[in-house]
């Protein structure tokens, strides 16, 4: 009986958790922000990259939160960098392709990603740096660094389930590990189409 | 856009050309169901306003022309795409027209703006006339003020440019809508657009007809 009682209860937290986990929805508005808004420890931060190319800001304001984006090209790469609203840094997202990630990595992405789709198509990849901005400053200017900071993978796939189509955007490890995966919800576009 | 705009120009200066003026409101109600299905009914009116040639008679009566009463049933079949069918019922000067619609709708996200590609066939019948079959293609696109798409309390700028061809009785004819809106998005699911309904049709073989429908649209997501 207790057993019985233990396996309930645990399959009920799994079932309730697995859903929360697959029912996480990523509805994001970006509007262009102007340089004069933008706080003055981001902009230090932006300054400090030296950037040839035009920065845009934008304020992304999601369900729970909102932040402040640079986007630039620096290097013929797409960087996209993410502050708080108080200008502290939280990650460094720079566009790179399926081909520049080893094998091992693109087998355990590919692995987790064949298990939530029956097909799917990659639509995006970022490589994701979080970490001392003292730390990363060097990292994105050089692309080195010998102190810690964190590597992760940002993904956007395009998945075809057995009912439904969507797009997903996964978070991996540095070692090819899940770590988030939340649907994109689109605007809804009934007045353009009817 | 560049075709119609040029015809519609030379069309214009024919003396001939007949035209008509009125307003042309409807509501517009999407209810998403569930397995990616949605419906969708549309309510739409057209009053006269004005009408009479461009530089001729110009008749200046109020005239109640038609309410559309359509449903139309969607299923999601791609990430942005849609397939749809529907039924619409025309009430005219007492007379009821009954229209069968396919649609095909998808709609690309790009960076500053949306873009949605319409094809829709359907079949018109009437007790007095004969079955009209068309044939529509419309590109509709959506720029916001300020971000990448209208976001509730904003506004936006919504433009349409439609071609119908038509066949009834051997007879075919091509008709070119284009339609500027000033769209305003009250809340996530309401959305009220106002702006003008521009058509253009029987310019192929004859005087054309312009019409020009005030528009004014009230779209609510359920």
């Amino acid at each position: 009986m207790f057993k019985q009682i233990v396996f309930t209860i645990t399959f009920l937290v799994f079932t309730i958790c697995s859903d929360h986990i697959y029912a996480q929805k990523k509805y994001e508005s970006e509007s262009r922000l102007k340089e004069k808004y933008v706080p003055s420890t981001a902009l230090d931060f932006i300054n400090a990259l030296t950037v040839e190319r035009k920065v845009k800001w934008y304020l992304e304001e999601g369900l729970y939160r909102k932040s402040i984006e640079a986007k630039f090209t620096m290097n013929n790469r797409k960087h996209s960098i993410e502050f708080d609203t108080l200008g502290n840094l939280e990650d460094i997202e720079i566009r790179i392709k399926w081909g520049e990630l080893n094998r091992t990595l693109r087998d355990s992405i590919g692995f987790y990603l064949g298990q939530d789709c029956a097909k799917y198509k990659i639509k995006r990849i970022q490589i994701q740096y979080s970490g001392d901005p003292s730390i990363l400053l060097p990292k994105i200017k050089t692309g080195e660094s010998t102190e810690y900071y964190t590597t992760r993978y940002e993904i956007v796939v395009k998945c075809r389930s057995k009912n439904d189509v969507n797009l997903s955007e996964y978070l991996f490890s540095d070692s090819g590990q899940k770590i988030t995966v939340s649907q994109i919800v689109f605007k809804n576009s009934s007045h353009l189409e009817y | 856009m560049a075709l119609c705009l040029s015809l519609s120009c030379s069309c214009i200066v024919v003396a001939q050309s007949t035209f008509q003026f009125g307003a042309l409101p409807s509501i517009n109600l999407n209810y998403k169901l569930r397995n990616n299905w949605s419906a969708n009914l549309k309510i739409e009116s057209r009053q006269l306003l004005q009408s009479g040639t461009f530089k001729g008679v110009i008749e200046k009566d109020y005239d109640y022309v038609l309410t559309d009463y359509a449903l139309i049933m969607a299923k999601k079949i791609g990430l942005n795409a849609r397939l749809s069918g529907g039924y619409l019922f025309r009430h005219r000067e007492g007379q009821v027209i009954h229209r069968l619609i396919q649609q095909y709708t998808i709609t690309q996200r790009l960076p500053s703006l949306r873009l949605t590609h319409r094809v829709v066939t359907d079949q018109t019948f009437s007790a007095n006339d004969d079955t009209e079959y068309r044939l529509r293609y419309r590109l509709a696109t959506e720029v916001p003020f300020n971000g990448q798409s209208a976001d509730p309390k904003e506004f936006y700028f919504k433009i349409n440019n439609e071609y119908l061809n038509s066949l009834q009785s051997a007879a075919y004819d091509l008709e070119i809508r284009l339609v500027p809106l000033l769209g305003y998005a009250a809340t996530e699911k309401q959305k009220l657009e106002f702006g003008m309904d521009y058509r253009v049709n029987s310019f192929l073989d004859e005087n054309a007809r312009h019409s020009f429908w005030i528009c004014l649209n009230w779209f609510i997501d359920m």
